[in-house]
């Protein structure tokens, strides 16, 4: 009886969780699903594949599926590479200041991008960054968490295995690349995971960093659908539903990598 | 002596990435907001004015400044309490039985529909969007208690059942305490999160209707960008949210290493 009681509450709040995105497919799947006056017609209506056809073949959403794309996968490999590199060095190398260049890691992971979001902005302006990939990509090349974890990651590997490569004559950067490298894939994985799922859903900068529809993200993109005069529901949750897909499909094939990255400290959008 | 050249060549090419962009993406910005925040600067012409402390003099002075941040202080009043015992209470049941697909479920990610009637009226504008933010977060939240739960050893729950204790009390007794570090942690995180609340809005309602909705980070936002000449004023605007979230964040860090 317990279990029973349980199990539906249990069912009940999935269900909470669940009904937004029920939603956003059902009206994905319903060709004009504002001309519908109640629900239980919208419900019953046939289902239509209409709004996927027509929003992938319009120029423009194909467009910001690619530069949030392009984006996220540049930003993801440049977190590969640095982090490995900084924290690498932060774990294993003595030097002057790595206390102070420490700190200025754990700061920063504390500073909310809102408050640098006007000083940025005229910074691009400066560089003549603004509508070009540069200013969505550049900045965001090393994330102070991502160097945070793999620092953890490194610091747990015993470091015999390095000395013994030293001792075989192996040069520094054959060790970082071909020995670390190689042993830090588990976290590697996790931050990649999550490096490319921050920057597909990433909306502020992206926002405020682009004007021109050529160089627009999936989440600007869809924002501005919704601030047209008449939000056409159809194509919108279409839209919506193709650019959740990848983050659907990540969770599903990575839910355990993604629960370790989310309890492994203090998280930014 | 050459070996420790080259030894300090590596280490510098290692951190080159970092160090570049500190100074340019966060230090230079900081720095430069500061300036701009005792200045009148506008953005067609270039022009600068020194304005000493006068953008926080008329910050302090103006009532929208002081709707926003009401508005804010709201949101994290409401949003922080109702995302965490939602949180904590999914994180029970779930630690009860950890099955996974019902996780699955819960942490689901997507667009919300938004409800017009809702939206439009200034009583409920605020609630839908803390709404929309509780739906959103609480299951980071729940997954962090349960990680939190996970490390209470089970012999406690033993021996509590031995002594005849119900549910309720061992939950009271046991858990509760327990996880005091997790729930200090998912507070803050929290409440910082609640500080920075923009997307929805600028999304769902543009700060109103009759800015019901307008928060910090998006009054911040209206004044740098929607207007030529207040971006010195915005960022004035921004230093104040930076100093609150610097308390917030030492608060936490504070309680972080209470916690180890």
């Amino acid at each position: 009886m317990k279990k029973i009681i349980l199990n539906s509450i249990l069912i009940l709040l999935s269900l909470m969780f669940i009904y937004p995105i029920f939603w956003m497919l059902l009206l994905s799947f319903k060709q004009n699903p504002e001309a519908f006056n109640s629900f239980k017609d919208l419900l019953v209506s046939p289902l239509s594949f209409i709004n996927y056809s027509e929003t992938f073949s319009s120029d423009s959403f194909g467009l910001y599926f690619i530069n949030s794309f392009v984006i996220a996968s540049f930003v993801t490999i440049g977190n590969i590479l640095f982090c490995t590199t900084v924290a690498y060095a932060f774990a294993r190398r003595k030097f002057k200041i790595s206390k102070i260049l420490f700190a200025t890691v754990l700061g920063v992971l504390l500073i909310p991008g809102h408050v640098v979001m006007i000083p940025i902005y005229r910074l691009m302006v400066e560089l003549g960054w603004l509508n070009t990939y540069f200013s969505l990509i550049i900045p965001w090349l090393v994330s102070p968490f991502g160097i945070f974890l793999v620092y953890q990651y490194i610091k747990s590997i015993p470091i015999d295995i390095e000395d013994a490569a030293r001792v075989d004559g192996a040069s520094d950067w054959y060790i970082l690349f071909r020995i670390v490298m190689p042993l830090c894939k588990p976290i590697l994985t996790v931050l990649s995971i999550f490096i490319f799922l921050s920057n597909w859903n990433s909306f502020l900068f992206p926002f405020i960093l682009t004007s021109s529809e050529q160089i627009r993200t999936l989440p600007v993109g869809l924002a501005f659908y919704l601030g047209k005069q008449s939000i056409d529901w159809g194509h919108l949750m279409a839209g919506a539903s193709i650019s959740a897909t990848p983050v659907i499909l990540l969770f599903i094939l990575f839910q355990k990598q993604i629960i370790n990255g989310l309890t492994s400290g203090a998280l930014k959008d | 002596m050459k070996n420790k050249f080259k030894d300090n060549i590596f280490t510098y090419s290692l951190l080159a990435p970092w160090i570049i962009t500190f100074i340019v993406f966060w230090l230079f910005p900081l720095l430069y907001s500061a300036y701009l925040s005792f200045n009148r600067y506008e953005s067609l012409t270039g022009n600068t004015n020194f304005l000493g402390f006068e953008n926080y003099t008329r910050m302090f002075q103006d009532p929208i400044f002081w709707k926003a941040l009401t508005n804010t202080g709201l949101f994290a009043i409401i949003a922080v309490p109702a995302s965490t015992i939602l949180a904590l209470f999914m994180a029970v049941l779930l630690n009860s039985k950890m099955d996974g697909y019902i996780n699955s479920l819960l942490m689901m990610l997507g667009l919300p529909h938004p409800e017009k009637g809702w939206l439009l009226e200034p009583c409920t504008s605020l609630l839908s969007i803390i709404i929309l933010d509780v739906w959103i977060n609480a299951g980071y939240y729940m997954v962090l208690f349960i990680a939190g739960m996970q490390t209470i050893p089970a012999e406690l729950y033993e021996y509590a059942q031995l002594t005849g204790a119900n549910s309720w009390q061992k939950f009271r007794r046991i858990t509760l305490p327990l996880l005091r570090p997790t729930m200090v942690f998912v507070l803050l995180i929290n409440t910082i999160k609640s500080f920075q609340v923009f997307v929805e809005i600028l999304v769902m309602t543009k700060g109103g209707p009759m800015k019901s909705t307008t928060t910090l980070v998006y009054l911040i936002f209206k004044n740098a960008f929607d207007h030529t000449d207040l971006m010195g004023y915005a960022s004035a605007m921004a230093y104040v949210l930076f100093f609150i979230l610097l308390i917030l964040s030492i608060l936490q860090s504070k309680v972080m290493k209470e916690k180890v």
